[in-house]
C-alpha cells in the first residue's frame, strides 16, 4: 500500500450540506493531537487533577511531524516558567528554562500548524510565541478576566491567530459551566453564551475541553460540543474524553471542525495514522493518512560533529577529574529530592515519575488502583485478551498465532504459561541474546522450548559488535546495556514482521508498574516512541554507525521495522499485565512449582530479590550501579517500592535495605571491565562525569547526597 | 542574498525553520537597506492587513519593496504577505496595499452555513502549469488560516484555486517576478515543503 492513500472528493457541494442549519467548513475536518506540557515534559492528565509523565516532547513531536499530522496543540500547564527534563543522559535538551525555549526546539521539527496555550496574558506573550514557532495562541483565563485582550489580540495579530480555550464542566443538574485556572475556578459562564461572546470580540477559533471527561475515555461530551458549535460561526475544536479511535467521528458529526485528544496518542503504535484511518473509514473526509515524511524521517539524524565534541568533552573531563557535579556552579542546580511518602521512590530518577498533592508517587497510586480492580473486571480483561488473540490467530496453521518476547525469566514463563497452556494458542518465542546471561538465567531460557512445547528463536548479535556497543553505550550515555534495551525491544518486533505475525506479547509495562506512567484503563501498547525515548534514551541505532567502525549492516538486529510494515501487518504489541493480574512474587512461586523455574542460587550484590533479571548479570549489577552513580538510587529501591505496594514490606525495612544495597559496587564489574577492555580507574572517572548535579555534591573529598526521609 | 522580511507580527520562527529544512539560505531582516540589496524577497505574514501595512510603513519598507518589484526581483508572499501585495485591503477599514498585484483583499463570502475564518486543510487545484504547480504535481491539501482573500482583477495571474462550489478562493498567484500563496507552505507538511523546494530551485539561482 502506498504511504499516501487518496480518499473521496472534498469539499462536497455546498448545497449538499447535512441540513440547512448545519454549518460547515471550506476546509477538511482536522484530527489534532494535543500535548500537555508540565515543566517541559509531556504529561497524561486525568480530570485536570492527576498528571503522569509521558516523556520528552521532542520524541513525540518528531513522530507527529513524520506522520504529516494536520495540526498540533501544545498546552503548557506549568504554573511557573521552569522546566526539568529529569535526565541529563538524553541527547535531547533545551537551552533555557521556559516555554519559549521548548517552542524553539519544537519549531525545528514541526512543519504543521502549531497552537500554543498556557499563561498567555499580554500582547507581548502572543508576539513572543509567534516569533518562536507558534502559529496560533490559545487564551483561557485571561479572556475571562479581561475580554478586551481578545479584541486587542485579534486586531494586532488577526482573528485567525486567536484561539479561545474554554474548559467546561458538566454540573449535576445537566447544565455546563466554564472554569478557568486548570479547572479550579468557576466563572458562572455558560459555555455556549461565552463562545458567542468571544466570537463577537474577535476570536477566530474555539478549543473546547470537557473537564469531567478529561482522561476518562468515555468519549466526547457531545451535548456540550453541539451546544457550542451551533452557537458560533467560527470553527470549534472538540477535546476531552476520547477513549477509542471511533470517538473522533462523533465529534465531527456533532458539529466540530476539528477533533482533538491528548492521552490516546501516547498509548498505541502509529496511533495518529490509525486514528485517521478510523475517521476516514467512518466517512469523515479528512486528509489522507501519511506515514513517512520525506523531509523528516523517523530515525533521527544526529549532528555527528556536535555529538563527537560532546563525547570528547566528557572523556576530557574524566581524564582531568573535572566532574560537572563537583564544580562550584553545580550548586545552583541542586534540587531538594523528595521521596514518596508511601514507598521509597525519589522525585528525581531514571523513570518518568510524578507525585500528587499528598506527596504520594503515581507508582503507588496506580498500584492501588490496580489492586482495587475486582475479579469480575479481570475476567472482562482476560476476555479482551482472548478477543485480540482470537482475531489475530493463524486461521490455517501457516504461521504462529503470536510472538512472545521472552528473556527466560519468571515473567517469560508466566506469559508463555498463560498464552500456551491456559489459553491454548501457538506462540513463537523470541529472545534477544545480549551475551550477559547468568548460568541460572541461561538454564531457564534453554528449558522453555521443552517445558512448554513451543518453538523458540534466539537473535544473537555478533559478540564483536556487542563489545563495541558495551563500550559506546557506557561512554556515550553511561549505560553499557543500551544494546540490550534496544535489542530486546526490537528483535521480537522484527521477528513478528518477518513471520507475518500481527501480535507481539510483552509482559508487564515496566513504567506503568514502576512509576505509574499510565492508568489501568489506558491499555498502553508497544511503540517506536517508547522504544527510542525510554529504552534507547533517544539514541537510535543510526547513532552508533561510524563509531568504532560499526556499519549499518552490523546494526541489523537493532533496526526496527518501518511504519509501513507495521501498518500493513496491523501489528500491535500488547502487555499481558493489562489483561491478567500481575504480581511478580506470586507468579514466581507458581512458575517454580509448575515448571521447575530456578531462582538465582547466589544472592545478587545490589538487591535482595533473587528472581529478577537473571537474563543479564549486569542489569542488576554494573548497569544498575550506574543508576546509583547518576541518580543516587538503584534496583533495590525499585524492588522495595514494588514490595511495599504489594503489602509484602514495610517502609522502614525498605529504607534499611535500600541503604544497604543501593551504594554497592557489584562484582560483575570485573567481568565487564575485561569484556569491554577498560580499567577500573577509567570506568570510575567516566562514570563520575554522569553524576547528576541535582542529586550529588562534592563534600570533603567525596561524593555526598541526601538520605531517604 | 534572499531576504525574509520580519514585520514582527508574523510566525517568523516557523518560516525560517522551513527554509532551513529545505536547505535554502535566507537572511531575516527588517531593514530597508537589505531589501534594496536583496536578490530575492520573501514576505511572510500572519496578522491583519491594516497592522501589516502599518508595520511596513513604520519600517520604511513600502517604497523599497515597490522598487524591488519593478526592478524584476523575485518576490514571494505567504498568506498576509500575499494580501499585502494587493492594491487595497478591507480588514479593519479600507487600506492601501503595496499595489504590486492587481486586485483587492476582501472578506471570504459570507454564507449563513459556512464557518469563517477558514482554518484547515483545503485541496488546492492548479489552474495552469506554473513554477509552483508543475504539470506533474498532484492535487494536494495545504493549510489555510484566513478570513480574507485576494480577488485579482486580472484572473490570468491566478495559478491555483480552492474550489468551494460557489466561488473559488485564489490559492496562488504567479505573475512575472511575483508569486504568492494564500496558504501556509511552511505549515503544510510534505506538500508545503515540496512547494517551497520548487520555489527555492527557482529563486536559489538569484542567491
Amino acid at each position: 500500500m502506498p504511504a499516501w492513500i487518496c480518499w473521496g472528493v472534498w469539499p462536497p457541494k455546498w448545497e449538499h450540506s447535512l441540513s440547512m442549519y448545519a454549518r460547515r467548513d471550506i476546509s477538511r475536518p482536522r484530527l489534532i493531537p494535543c500535548l500537555l506540557l508540565k515543566n517541559g515534559l509531556i504529561v497524561r492528565s486525568n480530570l485536570f487533577k492527576t498528571h503522569q509523565v509521558i516523556g520528552n516532547p521532542m520524541a513525540t513531536i518528531r513522530r507527529f511531524s513524520n506522520w504529516n499530522v494536520d495540526e498540533l496543540v501544545l498546552l503548557d500547564i506549568s504554573d511557573k516558567d521552569y522546566h526539568d527534563l529529569r535526565r541529563d543522559d538524553f541527547p535531547v535538551s533545551y537551552r533555557g528554562t521556559g516555554i519559549l525555549d521548548v517552542l524553539r526546539e519544537v519549531a525545528k521539527v514541526s512543519f504543521m500548524p502549531l497552537t500554543i496555550g498556557g499563561r498567555v496574558r499580554t500582547l507581548d506573550d502572543i508576539s513572543l510565541r509567534l516569533a518562536n514557532g507558534a502559529d496560533k495562541v490559545a487564551i483561557n483565563a485571561q479572556a475571562v478576566h479581561q475580554p478586551q485582550f481578545i479584541v486587542d489580540g485579534a486586531e494586532r495579530f488577526g482573528s485567525q491567530c486567536i484561539v479561545v480555550s474554554i474548559d467546561a464542566l458538566k454540573k449535576p443538574d445537566g447544565s455546563h459551566e466554564v472554569y478557568t485556572d486548570d479547572g479550579k475556578t468557576a466563572t458562572g459562564l455558560d459555555p455556549a453564551a461565552w463562545a458567542r461572546e468571544v466570537e463577537k470580540l474577535g476570536a477566530g477559533e474555539i478549543f473546547l475541553n470537557s473537564i469531567d471527561r478529561d482522561g476518562t475515555a468515555q468519549g466526547y461530551d457531545l451535548e456540550l460540543v453541539r451546544a457550542v458549535t451551533s452557537a458560533v460561526k467560527i470553527p470549534v475544536i472538540a477535546c476531552g474524553g476520547v477513549g477509542s479511535y471511533d470517538d473522533f467521528a462523533t465529534g465531527i458529526t456533532a458539529g466540530a471542525s476539528a477533533v482533538a485528544a491528548a492521552n490516546i496518542f501516547h498509548f498505541f503504535e502509529i496511533s495518529y495514522p490509525l486514528a485517521k484511518k478510523a475517521c476516514i473509514d467512518a466517512g469523515v473526509p479528512m486528509r489522507a493518512v501519511g506515514l513517512d515524511s520525506k523531509w523528516l524521517h523517523r530515525e533521527p539524524k544526529y549532528d555527528v560533529a556536535a555529538e563527537d565534541a560532546r563525547l570528547a568533552t566528557r572523556l576530557e573531563q574524566a581524564k582531568k577529574g573535572d566532574f560537572p557535579a563537583a564544580r562550584p556552579e553545580a550548586a545552583a542546580r541542586r534540587r531538594v529530592i523528595r521521596w514518596c511518602k508511601k514507598c521509597v521512590y525519589p522525585s528525581l530518577g531514571a523513570a518518568p515519575m510524578e507525585f500528587d498533592a499528598d506527596g504520594v508517587c503515581m507508582g503507588c497510586r496506580m498500584s492501588e488502583a490496580k489492586r482495587t480492580i475486582p475479579p469480575e473486571e479481570w475476567e472482562k480483561r482476560k476476555a479482551q485478551l482472548v478477543k485480540i488473540l482470537e482475531t489475530n490467530k493463524s486461521k490455517d496453521g501457516s504461521r504462529y498465532d503470536c510472538v512472545i518476547a521472552v528473556s527466560g525469566g519468571k515473567d517469560s514463563y508466566f506469559q508463555t504459561h498463560v498464552i500456551k497452556n491456559v489459553l491454548g494458542y501457538n506462540p513463537l518465542l523470541v529472545t534477544y541474546d545480549g551475551n550477559n546471561w547468568t548460568p541460572t538465567g541461561w538454564h531457564n531460557l534453554m528449558r522453555m522450548s521443552e517445558a512448554f512445547g513451543v518453538d523458540h528463536i534466539i537473535c544473537r548479535p555478533s559478540i564483536t559488535t556487542l563489545k563495541k556497543l558495551n563500550r559506546l553505550g557506557f561512554t556515550i550515555m553511561g549505560d553499557m546495556n543500551w544494546h540490550a534495551h534496544v535489542g530486546i525491544n526490537t528483535a521480537p518486533v522484527r521477528a513478528a514482521v518477518q513471520n507475518k505475525v500481527p501480535v507481539v506479547i510483552w509482559g508487564e509495562h515496566g513504567y506503568m508498574d514502576l512509576s505509574g506512567q499510565f492508568s489501568m484503563n489506558d491499555f498502553p501498547e508497544m511503540s517506536y516512541r517508547q522504544r527510542l525515548e525510554h529504552f534507547g534514551r533517544g539514541y537510535e541505532w543510526t547513532y552508533m554507525v561510524g563509531r568504532e567502525g560499526l556499519t549499518a549492516g552490523d546494526m541489523i538486529p537493532f533496526q526496527y521495522p518501518t511504519d509501513q510494515e507495521i501498518y500493513d501487518l496491523n501489528l500491535r504489541g500488547i502487555y499481558i499485565g493489562n489483561y491478567i493480574y500481575w504480581e511478580a512474587n506470586d507468579h514466581t512461586r507458581a512458575m517454580i512449582e509448575m515448571y521447575d523455574f530456578k531462582v538465582n542460587e547466589e544472592p545478587f550484590d545490589r538487591t535482595y530479590r533473587r528472581m529478577s533479571n537473571l537474563d543479564d548479570m549486569h542489569e542488576n549489577g554494573v548497569h544498575d550501579y550506574l543508576k546509583w552513580i547518576k541518580f543516587g538510587y538503584g534496583r533495590c529501591t525499585d524492588h522495595a517500592c514494588k514490595d511495599i505496594r504489594s503489602g509484602q514490606m514495610g517502609r522502614g525495612q525498605a529504607i534499611s535495605l535500600v541503604e544497604k544495597y543501593d551504594p554497592v559496587k557489584p562484582r560483575d564489574i570485573y567481568r565487564w571491565l575485561e569484556y569491554a577492555g577498560m580499567t577500573m580507574e577509567e570506568f570510575d572517572s567516566i562514570a563520575d562525569t554522569f553524576r547528576d548535579p541535582r542529586v550529588w555534591r562534592w563534600e570533603n573529598g567525596q561524593w555526598a547526597k541526601d538520605s531517604i526521609r | 542574498m534572499i531576504a525574509v522580511i520580519d514585520i514582527n507580527i508574523s510566525n517568523i520562527g516557523s518560516v525560517m525553520e522551513a527554509f532551513q529544512r529545505i536547505g535554502l539560505k535566507t537572511h531575516l531582516t527588517s531593514a530597508a537597506a537589505d531589501v534594496a540589496k536583496a536578490d530575492a524577497i520573501i514576505l511572510p505574514g500572519v496578522g491583519s492587513f491594516r497592522d501589516g501595512m502599518a508595520r511596513l510603513g513604520e519600517l520604511g519598507l513600502v517604497e523599497p519593496l515597490r522598487s524591488a518589484a519593478s526592478a524584476g526581483k523575485p518576490i514571494f508572499g505567504i498568506c498576509l504577505g500575499m494580501q499585502l501585495m494587493a492594491e487595497t485591503g478591507e480588514e479593519f477599514g479600507t487600506h492601501k496595499g503595496l499595489g504590486l498585484l492587481p486586485g483587492s483583499v476582501v472578506r471570504l463570502p459570507e454564507e449563513p452555513t459556512v464557518r469563517i475564518p477558514n482554518i484547515g486543510w483545503c485541496d488546492v487545484e492548479p489552474t495552469r502549469k506554473s513554477t509552483l504547480f508543475p504539470e506533474d504535481a498532484p492535487t494536494r491539501s495545504f493549510y489555510f488560516v484566513h478570513s480574507y482573500h485576494l480577488m485579482p482583477s486580472d484572473p490570468k495571474i491566478t495559478s491555483a484555486v480552492v474550489k468551494t462550489g460557489k466561488s473559488d478562493i485564489v490559492a496562488a498567484i504567479e505573475h512575472k517576478n511575483l508569486s504568492a500563496v494564500q496558504f501556509h507552505p511552511e505549515k503544510s507538511q510534505d506538500a508545503g515543503l515540496d512547494l517551497l523546494g520548487r520555489l527555492a530551485a527557482k529563486v536559489g539561482a538569484f542567491a
